[in-house]
């Protein structure tokens, strides 16, 4: 492979680890402590007509005691700092994670085949990959989604948007961040391994509608914006190489 | 969440997913890329999207595959009619699902290839705690090695 061919396909992701999240007057990572603009949630629903109201509430870690809606999603904090997703630099957060919940306002639970609302500690398994582990702390989104907006399309990506745009301040504040001070660093050279049998790894998703969608290639890792709607693409395969796949490609919608 | 709470994918899930780390960093294996394909709600699109991800597989000259999938129900319909399609294409795979109670019934009825079921809960059913039955390492594990077999069986 030459020179060219190998930089691009080069992902590097730093970690920083977060002991301490409060909230103040502006969103900064300072060490390891995240600093959470406290009006961040209120500019969120106000900058959504189908949202009504957002709450920000940080959880230390074994406080799952408390009572939320729907979990749509858990979501890491990444951002890319470097080349597009995929290649160069992305800095992620460990050791926190944002949980999004909804609810609509009418009162309709929004949950199909079973749901998530109720004590968290009852509705949560810790210590999966695709869940914060016991001694992790948690930014626990809750949304209101405006009367009869929770089952259609557009309420569901208005929520999830919103909720984007507060990670984003953290982004921001993570794209700034010295390489040197990172707890974690894994580099993923994508090359050719002559000798090794070549597999893929196919993800079906849901692609229904409402609550059964995914978001293909957004533009920061795990984001929202720039992403693709699966229902959109009809359904129909994408390719991601592995790297992508690495780097957040994929926002669970669901 | 969706269909259903215990069984689906979270952004976290796909930002650190056990399959592709495993599959990426393997002595045997080289990760070729990841398929993303969404779940259709009709039959017609099931088996549609199952002959177009067949026929890209087919074409990228591959010796295996891993399908995933963190949904129940009527998508075990989809999951089967994808792990149908590689095996009349004789390509050797292995899936990984949530099997609920009755869930035998579509899977076996129509492919009797190597599945791994990953409910933890001993009653089967969606136990409606996010996280709860999808795939970990230890899955990811069991997916590997039972590739490594059917691949040797298969050659």
């Amino acid at each position: 492979m030459n020179k060219a061919a190998e930089i691009y396909k080069r992902l590097l992701i730093r970690a920083y680890q977060i002991d301490k999240v409060y909230f103040g007057g502006q969103t900064a990572v300072e060490g390891k402590a995240l600093c959470l603009d406290s009006s961040a949630a209120a500019a969120a629903a106000a900058g959504e007509q189908l949202v009504e109201k957002v709450e920000i509430e940080i959880l230390p870690p074994g406080c799952l005691g408390r009572e939320v809606y729907t979990i749509l999603d858990i979501i890491p904090v990444a951002a890319k700092v470097l080349g597009r997703l995929g290649e160069g630099i992305t800095h992620t957060l460990t050791g926190v994670y944002f949980i999004l919940t909804a609810a609509d306002a009418s009162g309709r639970p929004l949950a199909q085949f079973g749901s998530s609302a109720g004590v968290l500690k009852d509705k949560l398994k810790l210590g999966r990959p695709g869940t914060p582990g016991e001694g992790d702390r948690i930014i626990l989104c809750q949304a209101t989604i405006a009367a009869g907006a929770g089952f259609k399309r557009e309420g569901i990506m208005a929520v999830h948007r919103a909720a984007d745009s507060i990670i984003q301040q953290v982004r921001d504040c993570l794209k700034g961040l010295d390489g040197k001070g990172c707890t974690e660093e894994h580099l993923y050279v994508e090359k050719p391994t002559p000798g090794r049998k070549k597999v893929v790894l196919v993800k079906l998703l849901a692609g229904q509608g409402a609550m059964h969608d995914n978001l293909v290639l957004p533009i920061e890792p795990c984001g929202f914006k720039g992403g693709h709607s699966i229902i959109d693409l009809a359904n129909m395969p994408l390719l991601l190489t592995p790297n992508e796949y690495r780097d957040g490609a994929l926002k669970a919608m669901t | 969440m969706g269909v259903g709470p215990s069984t689906k994918e979270t952004t976290l899930h796909h930002f650190r997913d056990p399959l592709a780390a495993l599959l990426g960093s393997d002595d045997e294996f080289e990760l070729s890329g990841v398929i993303v394909a969404g779940i259709s709600a009709d039959y017609a699109g099931k088996s549609f999207t199952a002959a177009r991800i067949g026929a890209w597989i087919s074409a990228m000259n591959l010796d295996g595959a891993v399908v995933s999938m963190d949904s129940w129900g009527n998508s075990h319909i989809d999951f089967s009619l994808l792990l149908e399609q590689l095996h009349r294409l004789r390509m050797p795979a292995v899936g990984l699902c949530f099997k609920e109670e009755h869930s035998d019934y579509i899977l076996t009825s129509r492919f009797k290839g190597a599945v791994i079921d990953t409910s933890k809960a001993d009653s089967k059913r969606e136990t409606e705690m996010v996280g709860e039955n999808t795939v970990t390492p230890m899955d990811a594990r069991k997916a590997l090695a039972m590739l490594k077999l059917t691949a040797r069986k298969q050659t």
